[in-house]
């Protein structure tokens, strides 16, 4: 049997170049990664500047500080869970995301005051204090931020450059960088622009979270991320040349909307904050700015999405039609809202415990794919372990009341 | 009779040292931009060294990359910057005590200039090297047609001969806590008679 899959797999045409390592699992602990010793170096270092930053806030505005976090983990952790489950079918190590995550709250948001207030220097320097009090925010931190940010990226690849397959991983990481980097930065502004009372934090929080979260920091690290995801992920498939222009395209875009975030250009936020009207103006003021690039963003994510899908369905195509796949099954897998309807349906139609296989029967299935990207013989032992979970979990779906219906209709 | 065995070629060098190439770039990418702003503002210029007088009474000594950026009388008045931030000082006669000055500088200088304008709730007593004493207020606040919000430290000092002296260290929000221990300590050795 594996012959004939063996067979059908190799002469099919492949469409889409497969990543070797889909699927594989590394941890950010790479005692052995110069690039860990480099991350862990620095997040150390910057670490106890940010706890000291925090213990200081905490104790300016105890019930501020406590209330900013609060409402923080309360936008946090849901866009951490959409950013992470972003992923379809190959989630990324939740060590790596972390990684990532610190980073962006930890070592680039010290090592970005510290530069800013560097360059902040040069642009006085050239422009003089008046100019300097305007220009500073859009000349100084899209360059130095993303680029610390970014770096972040870069750190990650090389200690795990098996997991960076394809641009939505890229996102994922760079996404993740932007979430902790913009968590502690609002904290920031809460407590010391805002003034860390309770009602200051929550006029914070609505400026800063509610009117203008969709935009920011996880977008431009997430294009940024795409970026570096695009150069070291298509070698040997693209030229050197374009893979570079790819990435600093997409680091470019980075800057220059986060630039445009903080130049005076296209600025419709209100000067003061007085009536109704001023607060409804935030908003679709920082709507203006910023929908421009989560447009983007979204079409280069859904194109991410596709590929991986044409992935997934190149590495299942050979193991359709067999005790572990059929056809409709593959098409469900490819589909992510289709896969959700069919668990609902199986919990109306065979209860709770026969949802609760399917889901463990379609996650295995995706990992079937990811263990045929990487073995190199279609009988090689992990394949045949995997192929053979397959079968038992459909088997005992298949034997569960109400159950055989649903499992059984693409037969018919 | 011996059977010579064909020498298998040795591998390649393990090519571990390669893998320090690109973090080292790294890190020399990150090195260059926290540390370049400062390096290229130093090329840009230095600044003058010695004290500043504000008035008869009163003199400031900047520290290194600060500068006299501006100068005005009535009451008599200096701006010291630093990139993005600045140190006012003014100087006036004052029949009162520091926390006096104090209010009346944010009552009627600063506040009637700002909007959604806040100062910290505690004034907290300063101690000069000179030994005069004080009190500071931080604040924060939007002026003018500047659109980032400005935050500060208003430090008030009265000398037994009834000089007042104002000084006020701002930045664009952010920005302050990189340079306030400068601040504090120009204060802090600050010159008045």
């Amino acid at each position: 049997m594996s012959e004939r899959r063996g067979g059908r797999f190799a002469t099919e045409p492949q469409f889409v170049r497969m990543p070797r390592n889909w699927g594989r699992k590394t941890s950010l602990f790479q005692w052995r990664q110069p690039a860990f010793w480099l991350y862990a170096v620095i997040v150390v270092v910057t670490a106890v500047y940010t706890i000291s930053q925090q213990q200081l806030f905490q104790k300016l505005s105890p019930s501020g500080w406590a209330l900013s976090w609060g409402l923080l983990i309360l936008y946090g952790l849901p866009l951490f869970l959409a950013i992470y489950l972003l992923d379809l079918y190959e989630r990324e190590p939740m060590s790596l995301v972390l990684g990532a995550l610190v980073w962006g709250g930890v070592a680039a948001t010290v090592l970005a005051g510290i530069a800013n207030e560097g360059w902040g220097l040069v642009v006085a320097h050239l422009g003089g204090p008046v100019f300097a009090a305007e220009w500073t925010a859009a000349l100084t931190a899209p360059f130095v931020e993303e680029t610390v940010k970014v770096a972040g990226v870069i750190l990650i690849y090389l200690i795990a450059r098996d997991e960076m397959d394809d641009m939505m991983d890229g996102f994922v990481y760079g996404a993740m960088v932007g979430l902790g980097f913009t968590l502690v930065e609002d904290v920031f502004y809460f407590i010391a622009i805002f003034g860390g009372s309770p009602g200051g934090v929550l006029a914070g929080f609505y400026v800063r979270v509610v009117s203008s979260g969709f935009y920011g920091h996880v977008l431009y690290t997430g294009v940024a991320g795409m970026g570096v995801a695009y150069f070291v992920s298509r070698r040997g498939e693209v030229a050197f040349g374009r893979r570079l222009a790819v990435a600093l395209g997409l680091f470019g875009a980075a800057v220059a909307a986060h630039f445009l975030w903080n130049s005076p250009f296209l600025n419709f936020f209100p000067s003061s904050v007085n009536t109704f009207g001023d607060w409804v103006r935030i908003p679709f003021a920082a709507a203006v700015k910023g929908a421009p690039l989560l447009l983007f963003v979204v079409v280069m994510v859904r194109l991410a999405r596709r590929r991986e899908r044409m992935w997934l369905e190149t590495a299942l195509r050979s193991e359709v039609d067999t005790p572990w796949l059929s056809e409709i099954e593959l098409r469900v897998l490819l589909d992510p809202s289709v896969r959700r309807r069919s668990r609902r349906e199986m919990r109306a139609r065979a209860g709770e415990a026969a949802e609760r296989l399917l889901k463990r029967l379609q996650k295995e299935q995706v990992n079937l794919a990811m263990i045929r990207t990487r073995v190199a013989s279609d009988d090689d032992p992990a394949l045949v372990r995997q192929r053979a979970l397959c079968g038992s979990l459909r088997d005992a779906l298949l034997s569960m009341p109400g159950a055989a219906l649903a499992a059984t209709r693409r037969e018919g | 009779m011996s059977v010579e065995a064909e020498p298998v070629p040795l591998p390649a060098p393990p090519l571990r040292h390669r893998r320090w190439i690109p973090v080292a770039a790294l890190a020399v990418v990150l090195a260059a931009v926290t540390s370049g702003g400062y390096l290229t503002a130093d090329a840009l210029g230095e600044v003058q060294g010695g004290a500043v007088a504000v008035n008869a009474s009163v003199r400031v000594t900047p520290f290194p990359g600060w500068e006299l950026a501006g100068r005005s009388s009535d009451p008599d008045r200096i701006r010291l910057t630093s990139g993005s931030t600045s140190l006012d000082v003014a100087a006036l006669p004052f029949d009162g005590t520091d926390v006096d000055l104090l209010r009346q500088y944010v009552d009627n200088i600063l506040e009637p200039d700002a909007e959604q304008f806040r100062v910290s709730e505690e004034v907290e007593p300063v101690r000069l090297a000179s030994g005069l004493t004080g009190s500071r207020i931080a604040y924060v606040g939007l002026f003018g047609d500047v659109q980032a919000p400005i935050e500060g430290e208003v430090t008030a000092v009265v000398s037994p001969s009834g000089q007042g002296v104002i000084f006020d260290g701002w930045a664009p929000a952010g920005q302050l806590q990189f340079e306030i221990d400068e601040i504090d300590a120009m204060i802090d050795r600050a010159e008045i008679a």
